[in-house]
Formats: structure tokens, sequence, C-alpha cells
């Protein structure tokens, strides 16, 4: 995609502050929760409709014995090829050709298939309304439309979060890795995971060590978007009509063709008799 | 000048005890719906963001469309591979398809977070979409059972020219239902394909499609033969075991093929099957419980022709579709999910009010319709 915006997440640099959380909920005018304490320390523990990004806390044992932490932050991973937007049976979720994949409120129908379908599980419903909508990061699409970075960028006081062209990202990406390789995991998770995303992930380790594959970040999803299986099913699907339809005409046809044939047999065998 | 037609059964139109519990199991459900349209769904269902869909997909949506498979199984069966002795069987199986829909439709509209906007789709495409192409096959296939039901009931009034023109484009009906019914049947199994790596490896594979027709067609002949059984009982009529007893050896067969392509589909796709867990559990369930099982029932003739043997047998496979669907779409993410799910009693209160709801529908239409009156028939000969 040509001239499409997205955002290097350098999680190395990240320090935990949770300033982008703050950021987005006032851009986005969302509620404030109530805050937890348990086991996580991250806080809140799950991304909901009224949560568009949070900041994963996790303390990971070193090679040399001591204890490290790692601040991740999860959101929309606004795909290249998205699953949400292949599935909505109404067209609501769209990718524009900026790089947000954006959700048009009058459209939905509230069918949930996109949070099913999310491999990433980003999409949230508003559960607590009697007029529902699906909820999440909107890679602050009305922002970039005002050549303005999203609010999390902006906030970000450690430049963890770094806004730009995701070619340029991608380059700037693997040059830093390629400099320090001893402080990055050699893969840079979005480039081509699912097809590719907007979000580009730089991590110490890998999500595997970091036990966040079943939280949010698979490493099985391969370099195809998910999309395209529901695609090839769907391309298949004008064949299958025309052939079952052919088929129960034309067998229709030749039973009734051989009832009336086996019909005159009989007629002129009883005239021979 | 309508007639009325005499009564045909003894008890016809009085208020039995079976109608009094579906009429109080229906209350329940209104009252739940009630709640659910004034509340939302967050309020009156356990449905989270870890479960987006629940019982009413699982049981109402994709059990419901399966066992309303009969309609389009015996229109194939007696138009198109011409097995005319099973005629006295399509009516009830058209009724029975027209009711499954109806609750199915019902089920859905409650279960969309916008069912005002259940219409959407017919004016906003997206043709990459499988669950579009649901939505369109059963509109129009909810359409083609609506007119079928509605030539019945020209039948009742007597309206001999209107049911002289249906006769004539009898065959266009009958093609579109099993053409739309054998896309969607199999699409509802496709709507699953994209996320294989959230479901467990026993039912996350590229064959969900043909699997799902397989089932819905063992659904249908199932739910014929149940419905034809107990509306016997309950109207005082003969039950066709003979009609039945043939039909039976064909849910036999079909059974065994499913249990082959499951075998298969396992097999080439390196599956682990011989784990003890709660998803191996309901797994061997299934496929040994309620596809292998009845399946052995039904080969035996002497199984098959008794009322009982084909009230198992039948009830089984039936049973296995639904825990079939509970798999697919519940019990296949128990490894995946950090939460549980158990449906609250509102959205059990509405499935099982939406079940009283079709039985009560499928009941007036023996009432009011000529359905087992086939001296009448609508259909081309």
């Amino acid at each position: 995609m040509l001239m499409s915006k997205a955002i290097l997440i350098d999680t190395t640099k990240c320090i935990g502050c949770r300033a982008c959380q703050v950021a987005c909920k006032s851009w986005n005018d969302l509620k404030g929760g109530k805050a937890t304490f348990s086991e996580t320390w991250s806080n809140p523990r799950f991304l909901s409709s009224n949560q568009y990004n949070r900041i994963i806390f996790r303390e990971i044992p070193r090679p040399d014995g001591g204890l490290e932490w790692h601040f991740i932050s999860r959101r929309c991973m606004h795909c290249q090829d998205p699953a949400c937007a292949s599935v909505c049976p109404v067209g609501a979720l769209f990718k524009t050709a900026a790089g947000p994949v954006v959700y048009d409120d009058a459209k939905c129908i509230g069918c949930r298939y996109c949070m099913m379908a999310c491999p990433f599980q980003i999409p949230k419903f508003e559960w607590d309304s009697a007029v529902p909508l699906i909820r999440k990061c909107t890679f602050c699409a009305e922002r970039q439309a005002q050549g303005l970075a999203p609010s999390c960028v902006t906030t970000c006081p450690t430049g963890t979060l770094l806004f730009g062209e995701r070619d340029e990202l991608l380059k700037e990406a693997h040059r830093r890795v390629g400099t320090e390789p001893k402080k990055y995991y050699p893969q840079v998770y979005g480039e081509k995971i699912a097809g590719g995303t907007s979000k580009l992930y730089l991590t110490a380790v890998s999500f595997e060590e970091l036990g966040l594959t079943q939280k949010g970040f698979r490493t099985d999803l391969g370099d195809i978007p998910q999309g395209i299986y529901g695609r090839a099913w769907m391309s298949k699907v004008p064949f299958v009509a025309v052939a079952v339809g052919g088929l129960a005409v034309g067998l229709h046809y030749l039973h009734k063709r051989r009832s009336s044939v086996q019909g005159e047999e009989q007629k002129e065998d009883q005239s021979h008799d | 000048m309508t007639e009325k037609i005499e009564k045909w059964y003894p008890g016809e139109g009085k208020l039995t005890p079976g109608r009094a519990i579906l009429y109080v199991i229906l209350v329940l459900g209104l009252v739940s719906v009630a709640a659910r349209m004034f509340f939302g769904l967050g309020a009156t269902t356990n449905l989270n963001d870890a479960y987006p869909w629940g019982l009413w997909i699982s049981f109402d949506v994709l059990a419901g469309v399966a066992l309303a498979g009969g309609g389009f199984t015996m229109a194939a069966t007696i138009y198109i591979f011409n097995l005319k002795k099973f005629e006295p069987l399509l009516r009830p199986a058209k009724l029975s398809a027209f009711m499954g829909y109806l609750v199915f439709v019902l089920g859905l509209f409650f279960d969309l977070g916008q069912p005002w906007r259940m219409w959407h789709p017919m004016v906003m495409w997206n043709p990459q979409s499988v669950l579009f192409e649901v939505s369109w096959c059963v509109m129009l296939y909810t359409t083609v059972l609506a007119t079928d039901l509605f030539i019945i009931g020209l039948e009742r009034y007597g309206k001999q020219s209107w049911i002289k023109f249906f006769r004539d484009i009898y065959l266009v009906l009958v093609v579109a239902g099993i053409m739309l019914s054998t896309l969607h049947q199999s699409s509802l199994g496709a709507l699953f394909l994209l996320m294989p790596q959230k479901m467990s490896d026993l039912w996350a594979t590229r064959a969900l499609g043909p699997l799902f027709f397989t089932t819905a067609v063992i659904g249908g002949m199932s739910i014929i033969t149940l419905e034809s059984l107990i509306s016997s009982r309950v109207y005082k009529r003969k039950p066709e075991i003979g009609i039945l007893s043939s039909l039976a050896k064909g849910l036999a067969i079909a059974l065994l093929v499913y249990f082959a392509m499951k075998v298969t589909d396992l097999y080439a796709r390196g599956a682990t099957v011989w784990v003890w867990d709660r998803v191996h559990f309901w797994f061997f369930v299934e496929m040994f419980g309620t596809v292998a099982l009845p399946a052995i029932l039904l080969s035996f003739q002497e199984v098959r022709n008794t009322e009982k043997g084909l009230l198992w047998g039948a009830g089984l496979a039936a049973f296995g579709v639904v825990l079939n669907r509970f798999n697919v779409s519940l019990t296949s993410y128990i490894g995946y999910r950090e939460f549980g799910y158990f449906p609250s009693a509102m959205e059990i209160f509405t499935t099982a009010a939406l079940v009283a709801l079709g039985i009560l529908i499928f009941d007036l239409g023996m009432r009011y319709l000529p359905i087992y009156r086939s001296e009448l028939s609508g259909e081309p000969h």
C-alpha cells in the first residue's frame, strides 16, 4: 500500500507510564474506569469498548538470573488486509488508503462477527448499551485527516511510539535491529504477520517469551491475511450455485423424461396384448 | 366462500396441558426478550468480549438452521432424485422448515446488537463476507418457504386459479430452495474458516463447509422422523413406519458418510484425537454417541422398523447435530479464552420460548392447513 501511515512501537523504550492510555481516553472522550489491583500490574486488565489501548506489564527472568520489565502497548493493529473488514456483512469496517481501519456507526448491525474473526481480538462491543456499537482504536483517523499525529504518539514522553510512513518505519525498525542486535529480538512483529499490519513492534524478546501469544500477539498466524479464507470460499459460491441449480434441473427433467418414456412403453405393451 | 374444514383429529382446538406449558414458556421468553430490548445484551445475557457469540448463535441460528434442513432434503429427494414414496413426508417437512427458519430469524433478531438494522445487508453489500452471503440466502430461502406455505394455504381456501399459477412455476421454487439451502447450510460452517488458530484442532478445518452441509442433511432427516412420530402420537394418527424406516436407512448412510468424512479430515490434518480433556470429551460424545451409535442402531432393520428404535436413532442424530454446532462455536474455544461462558437464565428462557413458539406454529399449521391431506396436493405430480 502506497503512502500508508503506521506506528513503530519500540517497546524497549517504553517505561510503562500509561500516558498513551490517558491521551487516548481524553481524545476519544471515553469514561474513566475504576482502577483495581491485580497480579498483572496492567491496568485496566482488558481492552473494552471504553478502552482502546493499554500497556501490558510483563516481568520476565533474564538469562543472568535477574528479572526484567517489559511494557507492551496493545491496541488495534490496523492490518493491511483486515479480517474484520473482510467479514463484516454490511461493510461497516474498512481499511482506508491512509492506513487506519475505521468503522461506520451508521451501518453496523451488531452481529459481532468482527469480534469472532479478528486474529488479535480487538473489536469490542458496548455491552452496557441498549443501542450498542463496536468500538476499537481508530488510529486517530480524524486527527490524521487534519495532519496531526495520533494522540498516543503525541503524548508518549520516551519516543516509544513513532508515527510515519509504513515503508520508512520498517526501514527504521530494521536499522535499529541491525545496529543493536543484542537489544532487540530480530523480528519486526507486524511486518508480515497476517499479511502485515500498520502497527510495527520491536521487542527485546520474542512474544512467546513474553507469554503474550494467547493474549493478542499470536505468532502462528502466518503471513497471509485471515480474510483470504473467507474470500476463497466466497469465490466458489457462484459456481456451486450454478452447479447445484443445473444439476437439480437436469436430474428433475431426466426423471420426468424417463417416467414418461416408461409410461409410453407400458401403453405400447398393453396395446400389443 | 370458505368452508370450515371439519375437525380431523380428536381434541382439536382444546387447551391441552402440553399447550399450556408451551404458553407459559412463551410468556417467560417474552419477558426476557422485552428486558433484552430495554436493557441491552450486557444486562440480560452472559455474553462478553471474550464470548461475543453464545447460546443464541449456537442453538437458535446454527443448530436451528441445520435442524430445519428437512425442507430442502425432502424436496431434493422427491423432485430431484425422484423417490416419490417419500411424498407424504414432504409437507410436514416444509412446515417444520418454515417454523425453523422463523424461529431462527427471530432468534437472530434478538441477538443482533441493532436488530432494527437487520435489513442492512440488503442494501449495504460486502461480497467478501460469508455472513453477507448467508444473510441473503436465508432471506431468499425463508421467502421460498413462505411462498410454499402460502400455496398450501391457498388450497385450504380452494383458490384453484392461483394454485395453477404456482404449480406452473413450482420447479423454480424447488430448485431455488435446494440451491439456497446448499449454499447457506455450508456457508454457516464457512463462517468459522477465518479463525482456525482460535479453535480446537478437532473442528478447525478447511472442510467445515461440506461438513456443515452433511450434518444439515442429517439434522433435516432426523427432525422429519421425530416430527412424524411425535405428531402421529399427538394427533392420534398411525405412524408411517414403512416410509420412516426407508428414510432411516438414508439417515444411517448419511451418518456413516459424515463419520467417514470426519475421520478422513482428522487423519489428513494429523489432529490429536486420543487425549482426555473437556474439549475431547465433547468431541467423543459427538462422534461416538451421536454419529456412530445412531448409524449402527439404524443400520439394523429390526431397529428401523420399530417406533422406539426410530425415536432413539433419529433423536440421537438430531442431538448430535446440535452438539456439533455447540462444539464448533463454543467448545472449540475453551482452550483459547481466559473466561468461561454459560448462558444466563434470560438467554435460556428466550431460546426455550423460541422452541415453544416453533412448536405452537407447527401445531397451528397442522390444525389449519392441509398438511397430511395429499389428495389436495399443490405439488405437481
